[in-house]
């Protein structure tokens, strides 16, 4: 696993460095989905790659918590898809790295995201329509916590559930804290849990994993039953850098120079 | 209007082995048909508009073409932003088809009236809106929509509305059709209350009043030209539609004709005055209520005209 640690440090230097340069915005949340970003892409699981981009049957994400998306530039062009050079626009005027991913903007980029509760019914589409086009790929969406709090996820979870999409998974960054510079906790705010249960009572499987863990995330990944399955990523908002480490503050704050010379020190 | 929109659907959908449709807990009469000849690409996705749209925008990029159906409110604007980001921001082949156009679940009140959507759903980019006049041009432009593609709504009735009261014209999507030419004055409208503007010009003949009457059933993209050309030289020009006066046809021809340098010496749209109806009845009734009959626009036109 050591590369693949490797690949997830590299792609958070890349998010430190992106949201640095631009002075905006949402690191935090960026950070607490980095590893699962790199199982996604590089721990074997998705059937995803530059080359194969064009092909019917390649593996889909959609990026439901779009405020993420500076891990998911960093990951795409970590794998690829474009050089690290266009990172570097981000935040500037006239860039099209927007920061809430917009579809086709970039090679890799399905889909159009950024305001809360949406992806899951984008899946949700997707995932039904390889199955009315007869096509093998799986859809993976990857959903913030806080975005659990719409009432449109839920539409969409009882529509998946009914229809037995298989090939659907839910992951959601479980980094218990959203919006608001006291660092409250989605707990306290709108209480999301008992996840499994609600899982289970809309005739989804489940599995809590550590979000940090590769030997937990790649398994409860591939796994596949008959039917959509969440994966609850337990994740520290901000991992990887001491100082933003599970503190509210950070969901939307840019680090200054001297921030960011102790994250990049951190993450050689 | 119904089941010329559904048929539509249907006809392009055994063509087609992409197209699919999805209702929204709404019924129609061909639903044994869709079962058996589309198999799993005819659903009811039920009462969940977000994921509909949401969802039919994820199976649209995912290479199928797709259908939704359900009261105009409910499929418009319960779920406007997912057909803002998933739907035109995306570019899907997604067509929204919404029954009960303005007031005519008249009976069921404002939850069931759309005097607003147009406004709001027309100012997205990319998306096409349509407005049939009778179930001739139902059939006719939800064909052409889906041979077109891309983000579209469509207004239709709720029921089995009589063509209109015409000779035959040719139905062209984006193509305003001139009904009756007028000389002194011209009467822009689209939907079923065409009918109460040709009634208007009936009675206005009259009284000696030439009232043209161009039927306007693509809202957008529109066109221009013919708006600019039938209002032309006319001393009046008026707008007549079920919607609210504000963000409605009447609002796009004003500034259309405005930008363009014309201005008629009376100019005056006939809608839904910026309320809902205190009194509630069928749709007849709460034309007449609101003033929007072809008896009370041809009194308030001759008054104008005076």
């Amino acid at each position: 696993m050591n590369n693949l640690e490797e690949v997830a440090k590299n792609i958070r230097r890349k998010i430190v460095d992106m949201i640095y340069r631009a002075q905006s915005s949402h690191v935090g949340c960026s950070l607490s989905s980095a590893d699962i970003w790199t199982a996604l892409y590089f721990g074997g699981v998705m059937n995803i790659s530059p080359d194969t981009f064009e092909d019917e049957n390649r593996d889909r994400l959609v990026l439901s918590k779009g405020h993420g998306v500076s891990a998911f530039y960093a990951t795409l062009s970590e794998r690829g898809f474009f050089g690290d050079e266009i990172l570097k626009e981000y935040g500037k005027d006239g860039t099209t790295l927007a920061s809430h991913i917009v579809k086709d903007v970039l090679p890799g980029a399905e889909t159009s995201n950024g305001s809360g509760g949406h992806g899951l019914s984008l899946g949700v589409g997707m995932a039904k329509a390889a199955k009315i086009r007869d096509l093998s790929y799986r859809t993976f969406v990857l959903s913030g916590d806080g975005e659990m709090e719409e009432g449109s996820v839920w539409e969409a979870m009882l529509f998946a559930g009914q229809h037995k999409l298989d090939n659907l998974v839910l992951i959601v960054d479980r980094n218990h804290l959203q919006d608001g510079k006291d660092g409250q906790r989605t707990e306290d705010i709108l209480d999301i849990e008992d996840l499994e249960k609600k899982a289970e009572a809309f005739k989804w499987d489940s599995v809590r994993v550590d979000g940090h863990s590769f030997d937990e995330l790649i398994p409860a990944l591939k796994e596949t039953s008959d039917k959509p399955r969440m994966i609850i990523a337990e994740t520290i908002k901000g991992k990887g850098v001491s100082y933003m480490e599970d503190r509210g503050e950070w969901h939307g704050k840019a680090p200054d120079e001297d921030e960011y010379k102790i994250a990049m020190e951190e993450l050689t | 209007m119904r089941f010329e929109s559904v048929r539509a659907i249907y006809d392009y959908g055994i063509k087609n082995g992409k197209m699919c449709f999805i209702t929204g807990d709404y019924g129609h009469t061909k639903t044994e048909e869709f079962r058996s000849d589309f198999g799993d690409r005819y659903f009811n996705g039920g009462m969940s508009e977000q994921n509909i749209i949401g969802m039919s925008a994820g199976m649209a990029i995912s290479g199928l073409r797709v259908a939704t159906y359900s009261i105009v409110p409910f499929i418009t604007l319960r779920c406007f932003e997912q057909i803002k980001i998933d739907v035109c921001e995306q570019n899907a082949d997604v067509l929204i088809i919404g029954g009960g156009g303005g007031l005519a679940y008249g009976g069921a009140g404002a939850t069931h009236y759309s005097i607003e959507e147009i406004a709001a759903l027309s100012a997205l980019p990319r998306m096409k809106i349509v407005s049939p006049a009778d179930p001739r041009e139902a059939y006719e432009l939800t064909s052409q929509l889906l041979e077109l593609g891309g983000p579209a709504y469509i207004r239709i009735g709720s029921g089995r509305e009589d063509d209109l009261p015409v000779d035959k014209y040719n139905v062209k999507l984006g193509k305003a059709a001139v009904l009756k030419e007028g000389g002194d004055a011209v009467i822009f409208s689209y939907g079923t209350i065409i009918k109460e503007a040709l009634k208007t010009s009936e009675m206005l003949k009259e009284r000696g009043i030439d009232l043209g009457v161009v039927n306007v059933h693509t809202i957008k993209p529109l066109d221009k030209d013919t708006i600019v050309k039938e209002s032309r030289g006319k001393r009046a020009v008026f707008v007549l539609e079920e919607h609210n006066v504000i963000g409605g046809l009447g609002s796009m021809i004003s500034s259309l004709l405005l930008e363009g340098g014309l201005t008629p010496e009376i100019f005056k749209i006939f809608g839904v005055e910026d309320t809902w109806p205190k009194k509630i009845g069928s749709q007849k009734y709460l034309r007449e209520e609101l003033g929007i009959s072809g008896n009370k626009i041809s009194q308030k036109i001759d008054n104008l005209l005076r």
